[in-house]
């Protein structure tokens, strides 16, 4: 097996040091059956990807006569956020690397950056970004990807055996992250979404996703411990979701229904106000349905996204 | 002057934000004015507030034209300047890549949708902006090519140029490119700095909409003449990238006028100060922009040039 570490673009910062991009490919000696690309790291906050990408390298590195084809692991897009825990690059105007796609080779350092990574990924088989929530926020292991390309990507979706599929509208913003850009420049790209928590099992469940579609790629001969299913639900566009946001600030007391069916009417939490000694507001589902994001014990403004429930089929 | 609130984000653990317009005069929206979007956008909100005293004597004095009424939004992001933080922090959003917002999304959105749907029944829009490149440029206007601009009318500025920019993916959640869209002719106008207050770009910034004012028959004031404007596009500006990092030390500033070949910057060692890079001028011309950091980056554009005299 091929173990090959390489720096796919790097500039140099002020004082001795170097803003490189790191790959690790691995791929079998004899010819390859196809390319998948995994990164994560592009928001410097989300941590939960190292451990997501050192088991998959290390299950590889384990059984390396398993690997039929190139997996190309990317764990640090953005190492300088990562270094300082911050969603954004903290260089220049701290900008949202996943808002800066595609790129341009001669523009700003961010712009060539991600322009580099454009590069080295498409015309591969599949791009998985891993994402891990955002502050005080619990989700299920879903895969979101974009409306634009859902009748050839949610079928290729099913073998990753996520929780949830969303396919998302594309809004401004979708086009100028990875998977959006990548989308839209043909490569097949997926967003792995999960909690922000550090969860094991959760975490074990995308790694054997993962495997599950390496091994339906034809890319993987070893083990793949869950089995892809049709039965997975499924937005297909916005009207099947219902976004149930707070409206009173202070602080939110959850109910913990991550992944739970809730009937219209049941409570989700309580807004409490600690100066008053009085809850402010009760928060309901709106709808029947999967909730597959929820907010977590936080403060809260009016508009704070509560919870994400899938509405249930009539 | 009426002073209004134009949104409120009700909080628990401080004062609410409420987010303030004033207006001046009665009848047609002719213009709005907006100004801080993020924490740091201090000399945006400066110039806002210069603009609102001015603006009040002018009304006082009945400068206002007949049936022309002005808003201005000092800004919209009040609690992140209080904690000097750029972004809205409890989401750790930029309000200008949340438009255009919706009435029930994410506080970001909501703010980002209460501003669009007040000055999008302007017919002129004015944002003072931070760009997302650190540095100084010289004076301009610039507005978004979404096939709905008029650059003729940025020449009323009297700023020495007026800048139309090819909208990237992001660039369609700014304000300025939903404003534009929603059929005002919107304009950004760089204020010269964004975390501290600059009394001679301020002043600039101050005059040219005073200028825009008068010169779209809104208000009667004297003010100095304009300067001639040149209305260029992305493709005019050449970037001058490095090839190293290091501290940057500027010999040419922008508005300058050189020769191709002329020094316009050394990239020094930071440790221990020899000479990595000469910046030089690619063609004879005015330096458009110039980083105007302390540090360099390798493979950053740390000059723009405008070829020509």
């Amino acid at each position: 097996m091929l173990r090959e570490l390489a720096t796919i673009a790097s500039v140099a910062l002020p004082v001795n040091e170097r803003w490189a991009l790191r790959r690790c490919r691995y791929a079998p000696d004899s010819s390859s059956k196809g390319r998948v690309c995994i990164a994560t790291g592009i928001h410097g906050d989300e941590m939960m990807g190292q451990f997501i990408i050192y088991h998959i390298a290390r299950r590889i590195r384990q059984n390396p006569n398993a690997l039929l084809g190139t997996v190309d692991l990317y764990p640090m897009l953005n190492p300088l956020g990562l270094d300082v825990l911050e969603r954004t690059v903290p260089t220049g105007t701290q900008l949202d690397m996943n808002r800066s796609f595609p790129g341009r080779p001669k523009g700003t350092t961010l712009e060539s950056m991600c322009d580099s990574i454009m590069q080295d990924m498409m015309g591969s088989d599949l791009v998985l970004d891993i994402h891990a929530s955002s502050q005080h926020k619990s989700e299920m292991y879903e895969v979101r990807i974009s409306s634009s390309a859902c009748s050839q990507l949610v079928p290729k979706a099913h073998a990753l055996c996520p929780d949830i599929i969303w396919t998302l509208e594309d809004r401004s913003t979708f086009s100028s992250s990875l998977v959006g850009a990548l989308t839209e420049a043909g490569t097949d790209a997926m967003v792995i979404e999960m909690d922000e928590q550090y969860h094991p099992e959760a975490a074990e469940k995308v790694i054997e996703g993962i495997f599950c579609k390496l091994k339906e790629m034809g890319l993987w001969a070893g083990d793949a411990r869950r089995l892809p299913t049709e039965d997975i639900p499924t937005v297909l566009s916005a009207e099947q979701i219902c976004r149930v946001p707070c409206e009173q600030p202070g602080i939110y007391v959850p109910e913990t229904l991550i992944g739970t069916h809730v009937k219209a009417g049941q409570v989700l939490g309580e807004i409490i106000d600690a100066l008053a000694g009085a809850p402010r507001e009760t928060i309901t589902a709106p709808c029947d349905g999967l909730i597959f994001s929820q907010r977590n014990y936080s403060a809260v403004y009016p508009g704070t996204l509560i919870a994400r429930i899938r509405k249930e089929q009539a | 002057m009426k002073k209004d609130i134009l949104f409120t984000v009700p909080s628990y653990f401080r004062d609410d934000m409420h987010i303030v317009a004033y207006r001046f005069g009665k009848g047609e929206k002719s213009c709005a004015v907006v100004g801080a979007l993020r924490g740091d956008e201090v000399q945006q909100l400066y110039v806002c507030a210069r603009l609102v005293s001015y603006l009040r004597d002018v009304e006082r004095d009945g400068g206002i034209q007949e049936g022309r009424s002005v808003m201005i939004i000092p800004t919209a992001i009040g609690a992140s300047m209080n904690v000097e933080e750029r972004l809205w922090a409890p989401e750790d959003m930029d309000i200008n890549r949340r438009f255009p917002g919706s009435a029930t999304g994410a506080t970001s959105e909501r703010i980002a949708n209460a501003i669009l749907e007040r000055v999008q029944l302007y017919r002129y829009g004015v944002q003072l902006t931070s760009f997302y490149q650190p540095g100084s440029f010289i004076p301009h206007v610039r507005l978004m090519d979404t096939g709905r601009q008029n650059p003729e009318l940025g020449c009323d500025f009297g700023l020495p140029y007026v800048y139309v920019r090819k909208p990237r993916p992001y660039d369609k959640a700014a304000l300025n490119y939903n404003w534009q869209l929603s059929g005002t002719q919107a304009f950004s106008l760089y204020a010269g700095k964004t975390n501290e207050v600059d009394e001679t770009s301020a002043e600039q910034s101050f005059l040219a909409i005073v200028r825009f004012l008068n010169g779209r028959g809104i208000i009667r004031s004297e003010i100095l003449p304009a300067h001639p404007s040149s209305i260029i596009s992305s493709e005019d500006l050449i970037p001058v990238h490095t090839k190293n990092a290091g501290l940057l030390r500027r010999v040419k500033f922008a508005g300058a006028h050189v020769r191709r070949g002329e020094q316009l910057a050394f990239i020094l060692n930071p440790l221990d100060g020899s000479v990595r890079e000469v910046l030089k001028a690619p063609v004879t011309g005015t330096v458009f922009f110039m980083e105007n950091g302390p540090f360099i980056v390798e493979q950053t554009p740390a000059f723009y040039m405008l070829a020509g005299s």
